[in-house]
């Protein structure tokens, strides 16, 4: 028996593990959303992508995740920066601030956005005290109250990957960058940033899958009207039981990831690989 | 090219004061090395003049022009760091095109040339599309000075860049700097621990202990007449003995805390206690003859010397040797000096 078999049968049993939870849930996915009364069916692909109203709702997904992965790109990218600049105490509490949301329950917390952003709620009436907006705004259930909610959750991860990458860049390279004729913002868009690709790539990736998956922070802050299509399955599930239909969104949700992220991480990995 | 001038600069760090208002004058094209030990503020003044350090008082003028509060890419100058720098995500010719895309200066075509021409001066032609992990650290550093010196800056700002060398690089790397100061002519500032670089890249070398300077001159003046205790050690490290200077039969002689007597130079005018600086390589010894006595602690084989450790009056006393004369350990020799190498330093 060669190192290679005997390797392979050490971890067989960790791949059967991963197999059973992981591949055979999406196999079975797969199968119930091709089965019909009588055989395999494209049916309930072609009712979701025949349907304006279930496309409007993937386009929207996609739309929303996309910016809320850009807001955070862009509050997360200076934040993990200035991380980096200050002492290690006020980083620890940065951390801690940063990462606070993920410590309460989702539920709570976007309760918590729905008091602050109903109607009669502290924001609105600020803005509306402010004079900034008209007495009819409002920000409940509306898609700006889904990207307000997703934005605190995913900002973590998002600045917590590019922290991981901006803390091994060596200080010099922004000190020589300077001598060199860079000014601060120079250096800023010449040398950090196309160091923390990485970083900024593995933190779109995170944002990007969790909120097109998300359906507790939109259902809640977004209301009924304005479906994702996390809710959209949902309630495939369970207001008209139908389970082929529901199971054949979840596959357009999983493919529709896979065609943003493969370019993407292509698209780096072939500039920095 | 452009002359430096630098005006009673102070530098803190807190309630720390590490630069002690230092003056320096460094005129154009001019080879100055800040020299010290680690902790003594070469490293701090340098980047002061590069624009990396806030000057807590004093003054730093570049070609006639205050530049003391100036951030560093408006000081026309450039640094070759210790670790080098360069930026992992460009090749080496982006590397040393960076400076001049950044200062506008040419077109892409003359950028182009003088990249080619920089990469040339350091025999690196064939490495541009190289990556800088994909080149070794003497490649490396050589992609660094060509980095340096492709805009032609007014200064240029080395910061110990041979430090992480092995021996023999180091040496033509030497050769190298010396090569190019002279035929590009550039106001350079040049700091390092290491004496030996100091003496031989240097026009002018200026010696900092705890912030101040504490001597500066041509190589030759700070190795031949060091001016203080520290000096003498610091430079060549020499032998510093407290003795007393007393009248002997014939003329000065310095006696050690034991009681024996070194002749000195009849002009020697001192009397009372002073400091002999010895260098290693002045003394010499054997085994009987006239003269102090010391005892051998440890010989040390350097392959073309010996170095013996001795003691004299209880202080230890380093000697440079040829590598054929053996002592053993517990001998007593008898130290000989010619009395115009001795250096007698006021305390």
């Amino acid at each position: 028996m060669n190192d290679r078999t005997e390797n392979l049968l050490l971890a067989l049993p960790g791949i059967l593990l991963l197999g059973l939870a992981f591949f055979l849930p999406i196999a079975q996915m797969l199968m119930l959303s091709i089965s019909g009364p009588d055989g395999p069916t494209l049916a309930h692909f072609a009712r979701f992508l025949s349907d304006p109203y279930y496309l409007n709702i993937l386009w929207r997904t996609v739309r929303l995740s996309l910016l809320i992965t850009v807001i955070c790109a862009l509050i997360g990218f200076p934040l993990a920066y200035i991380m980096t600049k200050v002492g290690p105490t006020a980083r620890l509490w940065l951390v801690v601030i940063v990462i606070l949301p993920l410590m309460t329950s989702v539920v709570v917390r976007t309760f918590g956005w729905m008091v602050l952003l109903s109607r009669s709620g502290m924001i609105p009436e600020i803005l509306r005290d402010m004079g900034l907006v008209g007495r009819s705004f409002a920000l409940m259930q509306t898609e700006a109250a889904i990207v307000i909610g997703m934005v605190q959750v995913l900002l973590p991860f998002m600045t917590l990957s590019i922290l991981g990458v901006l803390t091994r860049i060596d200080g010099r390279l922004e000190e020589a960058a300077r001598t060199m004729g860079c000014s601060f913002l120079q250096t800023i868009r010449t040398v950090v940033l196309p160091l923390a690709l990485p970083g900024i790539v593995a933190g779109s990736l995170l944002c990007f899958t969790l909120s097109a998956s998300s359906f507790v922070t939109p259902n809640l802050l977004g209301g009924t009207r304005i479906q994702v299509l996390a809710a959209s399955i949902y309630k495939s599930v369970t207001a008209t039981p139908d389970w082929p239909f529901a199971a054949a969104q979840a596959v357009i949700l999983f493919v529709g990831i896979l065609l943003v992220l493969v370019p993407y991480i292509k698209l780096t990995g072939t500039r920095h690989g | 090219m452009a002359n430096v001038r630098l005006t009673n600069i102070r530098k803190s760090f807190g309630k720390t004061q590490v630069l002690h208002g230092i003056s320096l004058d460094i005129a154009s094209g001019e080879f100055i090395s800040l020299l010290g030990a680690s902790g003594c503020g070469k490293t701090t003044l340098l980047r002061m003049v590069a624009g990396l350090e806030s000057v807590t008082a004093g003054g730093i003028e570049i070609d006639g022009r205050d530049v003391t509060s100036l951030p560093p890419e408006q000081r026309d100058i450039a640094m070759m760091f210790q670790s080098y720098a360069l930026l992992p995500h460009l090749s080496v010719a982006e590397n040393v095109r960076f400076p001049l895309r950044m200062r506008g200066m040419g077109t892409r075509e003359e950028q182009r040339e003088k990249v080619k021409a920089a990469l040339e001066t350091v025999q690196l032609g064939h490495l541009a599309e190289r990556k800088p992990r994909q080149l070794s650290g003497g490649q490396q550093q050589r992609v660094a000075l060509a980095r340096a010196i492709v805009s032609q800056p007014k200064v240029l700002l080395l910061d110990e860049p041979l430090s992480n060398l092995d021996a023999r690089l180091r040496e033509d790397m030497q050769v190298e700097l010396i090569e190019i100061h002279q035929r590009l002519g550039l106001t350079t500032i040049f700091v390092t621990h290491d004496q030996e670089e100091a003496l031989s890249l240097s026009d002018r070398i200026v010696l900092l202990n705890a912030g101040k300077v504490e001597q500066q001159g041509t190589p030759d003046e700070i190795y031949n007449q060091p001016a203080t205790g520290f000096a003498s050690n610091f430079i060549g490290s020499a032998n510093l003995l407290p003795a007393e200077i007393i009248d002997g039969p014939q003329g000065p002689v310095a006696r050690f805390d034991d009681g024996q007597t070194l002749a000195l130079e009849p002009q020697v005018a001192t009397r009372g206690k002073v400091t002999l600086a010895l260098r290693q390589e002045d003394l010499t010894l054997s085994a009987d003859g006239t003269g102090p006595r010391a005892r051998v602690r440890t010989r040390v084989f350097l392959g073309a010397r010996n170095r013996y450790v001795m003691t004299l009056a209880g202080h230890p006393l380093r000697a440079l040797t040829a590598n054929d004369l053996e002592f053993g350990n517990g001998q007593d020799v008898t130290l000989a000096i010619d009395p115009a190498r001795i250096r007698v330093i006021h305390d």
